[in-house]
């Protein structure tokens, strides 16, 4: 098409041009990501997790935006009404002004990852589908900057419109907001919304397995994109005089509103409006409750019982006889003592608390595990042996004594930590159960880390469980997490950003041992059996 | 040669308001047709519809030829238009809008050389956004003519501007004539209507009322002469009565219009009246009616029969 080209040149030129569009393309974007980087300068690897919602925000905010804005006041001024005098066609000037700030955006999240990497995140895993990624997202927004141009009659009607569209979809939509941290009703409706699959998509090439991993969400993108752009194509007003209200184009906005709702739908239908870290944390909640009562204590499991658990994996720690295994990683083939050396030369080792189990020696074993509710107090305390954990005072598991202060320079830190635990998500899910067990991890993983604060972080969580627990619930459910440490959900070990701690130990083993000797320490200092010093 | 434009029985409505009401004329080659008429008469529905941008309700439309209804395109080719409320990016410079609008057309006049027609070399690379009211509007100009058109459409090319600017303006219309471009102009002011064009047709109320060259249309009013005159005493009232033509004040008033096309006997009578009466005359003059009487009074007649 003839013009499409110098039209292209010039929108670009001119936008270079304009002071204004140079400081919210290009400035703020950085900003924001400067932002991210103080925010989260705890992570191990800078930025590496942000760059879905930091990319999507600087698309969102250049399309719902910048381009609407642009396209609304140069129709205000009668700029396109000039155009128009010109034999170029309608499809050659939205085409020309959609690439010009394609490219725009393309350059800005450019730039936002040059300084991302000089911050010290490495190259994206797969630069190359991150191109393809970020276009889709680019057009799945632009066709919606379209829209909200074509619906717009005026400058001001574009910034409501556009605040309309890009708050919830922050919030509630998946964007600067992380899907695990929204109520189901939020995760239902951010579906529909293009925001959660561009995060989505661009996270996977930055970090994660690929495209090939993310199919839905380029469909659920190019799908709205289509959609968008064809409806802003056909609502096209070219006169500042041609209201919406009297536009023959505006039947055009259902194609838009179809593909937001078909994608939606499509979603509902295929199961993916919960994302998989929650949806993986909820099955494993929704197999320990399912689990069948055939077993009414963890110490009298039927050994012959048939296998009806589905998650069996790790399994073998229910014990058949009198005695239970705690944390018995070192004592199942998945750990031998040697591959953890500090533990293994100064301390006994978790599993020399109780006298070791005949079923250790056999993991394939698939007994079904009784629910913590079937655990009594009774029970734990004649299973339980107190004496032979490691001291508090020691290198695992270290607990502060309360007249200990902390070490000055652990201070900001500690503080941190103290203020992110009030709102930490995974540690406020209301199933008693895997919130003990993800407030546990917290001192479970300083201490494999064996950050300068670790002795101090136990007291802060147990002063949080011990406030909000039931005393006799807590016990039980101690017992429990402590004689099935590998039984649940570790998706919290990865979230703990907000507490200003790096993700994930690589040994999770490790991790799981921690946190069972730091459930029988509490439940020492809870029942009296093994008071603080 | 058969008319550069040709419209018949164009019509357009917005909702209940009929804006353009079976409007016909032709342009022939060469001339500068003027559309005079008030505000909202139905001039800029007129041009808009022979450009394309409002789909007509009826009518034929052919401009060089082309049937504009079915290739808005083709005819926008040939056609150079500078129309009111269009603007230019604040950024952009004449030279860089003049190129830029050149390349959407198969055949264009070098940037240069428009810049240097229209005056606008001092102002070639500075941003539009620092031009002066004058200087925006030859730059229109300079855009409507970047293909070389055949046909040049303006639609009140002078409106806002100064009167030195005006001037220029008129100027360069009156170089297009020379040039041999034929123009179609819009324009409420007849003063300028009756400077520049070649032929008029009067629209009112969506409705062309009349259609000739300026002294034709004056020749043709019926109250082609004017006679102006003062008295030295109030006109009674049967005199007043005995000249339906008679405008006049009342009251202590001591001037009259008198509109005729009988011009010599009217003088008679009434020189004779007053005569009679012993009414001294003070003063007494004859005009020709001015394009002005011709459109009042063709304009105002139109609010009568809309009542009616």
């Amino acid at each position: 098409m003839n013009g499409i080209w110098p039209q292209l040149r010039m929108s670009l030129t001119l936008y270079f041009r304009n002071r204004m569009a140079m400081l919210y393309g290009y400035l703020f974007p950085s900003v924001f990501l400067l932002a991210f980087y103080v925010l989260y300068r705890y992570e191990r690897v800078p930025l590496v997790r942000y760059m879905g919602e930091l990319l999507t925000v600087t698309i969102l905010g250049g399309a719902c935006f910048g381009m609407a804005t642009t396209l609304v006041s140069e129709r205000e001024r009668g700029v396109w009404r000039r155009y128009r005098l010109a034999p170029i066609p309608t499809g050659a000037l939205v085409l020309s002004t959609v690439v010009a700030r394609y490219v725009l955006l393309l350059t800005a999240g450019l730039l936002q990852i040059a300084l991302a990497m000089a911050l010290g995140m490495p190259l994206p895993v797969h630069p190359l589908q991150l191109v393809v990624a970020f276009s889709l997202a680019a057009l799945a927004f632009l066709g919606l900057g379209l829209v909200i141009a074509m619906l717009a009659d005026n400058v001001p009607a574009v910034q409501a419109l556009g605040q309309t569209i890009f708050l919830p979809m922050l919030i509630i939509g998946g964007v600067a907001v992380p899907l695990t941290s929204l109520p189901d009703w939020a995760l239902h409706l951010s579906a529909f919304f293009p925001g959660r699959y561009a995060v989505e998509a661009i996270q996977a090439t930055v970090n994660g397995a690929g495209l090939s991993t993310v199919g839905f969400s380029l469909v659920a993108l190019l799908l709205i994109g289509v959609a968008a752009c064809a409806a802003g194509a056909g609502m096209f007003r070219w006169d500042a005089k041609q209201r919406i209200a009297t536009s023959s184009g505006k039947g055009w906005l259902a194609v838009a509103l179809a593909g937001w709702v078909s994608v939606g739908l499509l979603a509902q239908w295929q199961g993916r409006v919960i994302p998989m870290e929650l949806a993986a944390e909820r099955a494993a909640i929704a197999s320990a409750a399912a689990a069948p009562p055939a077993a009414p204590t963890p110490s009298a499991p039927a050994p012959g019982e048939p296998a009806n658990n589905p998650s069996p994996s790790s399994t073998a720690d229910a014990s058949p006889a009198g005695h239970t295994v705690i944390a018995a990683p070192a004592s199942t083939e998945r750990q031998t003592p040697g591959a953890s050396p500090t533990t293994a030369a100064q301390t006994s080792t978790p599993s020399g608390l109780i006298t070791p189990p005949a079923a250790a020696a056999a993991p394939s074993t698939t007994a079904p595990i009784a629910p913590w509710e079937k655990v009594t107090i009774e029970q734990v305390m004649a299973d339980l042996v107190f004496d032979r954990l490691p001291p508090d005072a020691g290198v695992v598991t270290p607990i502060a004594s309360t007249a200990q202060d902390p070490p000055e320079e652990t201070w900001t830190d500690l503080d941190v930590m103290y203020n992110g635990l009030q709102t930490w998500a995974p540690g406020r899910v209301p199933d008693i159960l895997t919130r003990t067990r993800n407030l546990l991890f917290v001192p479970a993983v300083v201490d494999v880390f064996q950050l300068p604060m670790e002795a101090h972080v136990p007291l802060m969580v147990y002063e949080t469980l011990e406030r909000d627990i039931d005393r006799d619930v807590l016990i039980r459910v101690l017992y429990w997490i402590a004689v099935n440490p590998d039984e649940g959900s570790d998706a919290a070990v990865d979230q703990m950003a907000p507490l200003g701690l790096p993700n994930g130990p690589s040994d999770m083993q490790e991790v799981r041992g921690r946190l069972g000797i730091y459930a029988v320490k509490l439940i020492g200092r809870l029942t009296g059996a093994r008071p603080a010093r | 040669m058969p008319p550069r434009v040709r419209v018949s029985d164009l019509r357009k409505q917005y909702g209940a308001f009929e804006a353009v009401r079976g409007v016909s004329f032709d342009i022939n080659d060469g001339e500068i047709f003027g559309l005079l008429g008030p505000n909202g008469a139905g001039k800029t529905t007129t041009i808009e519809c022979l450009l394309g941008l409002i789909v007509p309700d009826g009518g034929t439309m052919e401009i060089c030829g082309i049937d504009a209804r079915r290739h808005p395109i083709q005819v926008r080719e040939k056609v150079g238009a500078a129309l009111q409320t269009t603007a230019l990016q604040d950024r952009i410079t004449p030279r860089e809008a003049l190129q830029l609008f050149g390349s959407f057309y198969r055949n264009r006049l070098p940037a240069d050389a428009l810049l240097e027609r229209f005056s606008l070399m001092p102002k070639a690379d500075s941003p539009v956004d620092t031009l002066s009211g004058g200087q925006k509007q030859r730059l229109a100009l300079a855009l409507a003519f970047v293909n070389n058109p055949e046909l040049v459409f303006l639609d009140e090319p002078t409106a806002g501007l100064d009167a030195h600017s005006r001037r220029e303006l008129h100027a360069e219309i009156h170089a297009m004539r020379r040039d041999g471009h034929t123009v179609l102009l819009t324009t409420h002011q007849l003063d300028e209507a009756e400077l520049l064009c070649d032929r008029i047709a009067i629209i009112n109320r969506g409705r062309i009322v009349a259609t000739g060259t300026p002294r034709e249309l004056v020749a043709r009013s019926t109250r082609a002469q004017q006679i102006t005159f003062e008295t030295d005493q109030p006109l009674p009232d049967d005199v007043v009565a005995a000249f339906p033509g008679l405008t006049y004040p009342g009251g202590s008033d001591r001037r009259a219009t008198l509109h005729t096309n009988t011009t010599g006997p009217a003088v008679l009578a009434l020189v004779s009246t007053l005569e009679s009466r012993g009414i001294g005359l003070h003063e007494l003059h004859l005009q020709k009616a001015s394009l002005e009487d011709v459109f009042v009074d063709l304009t105002e007649a139109e609010p009568a029969e809309r009542t009616t």
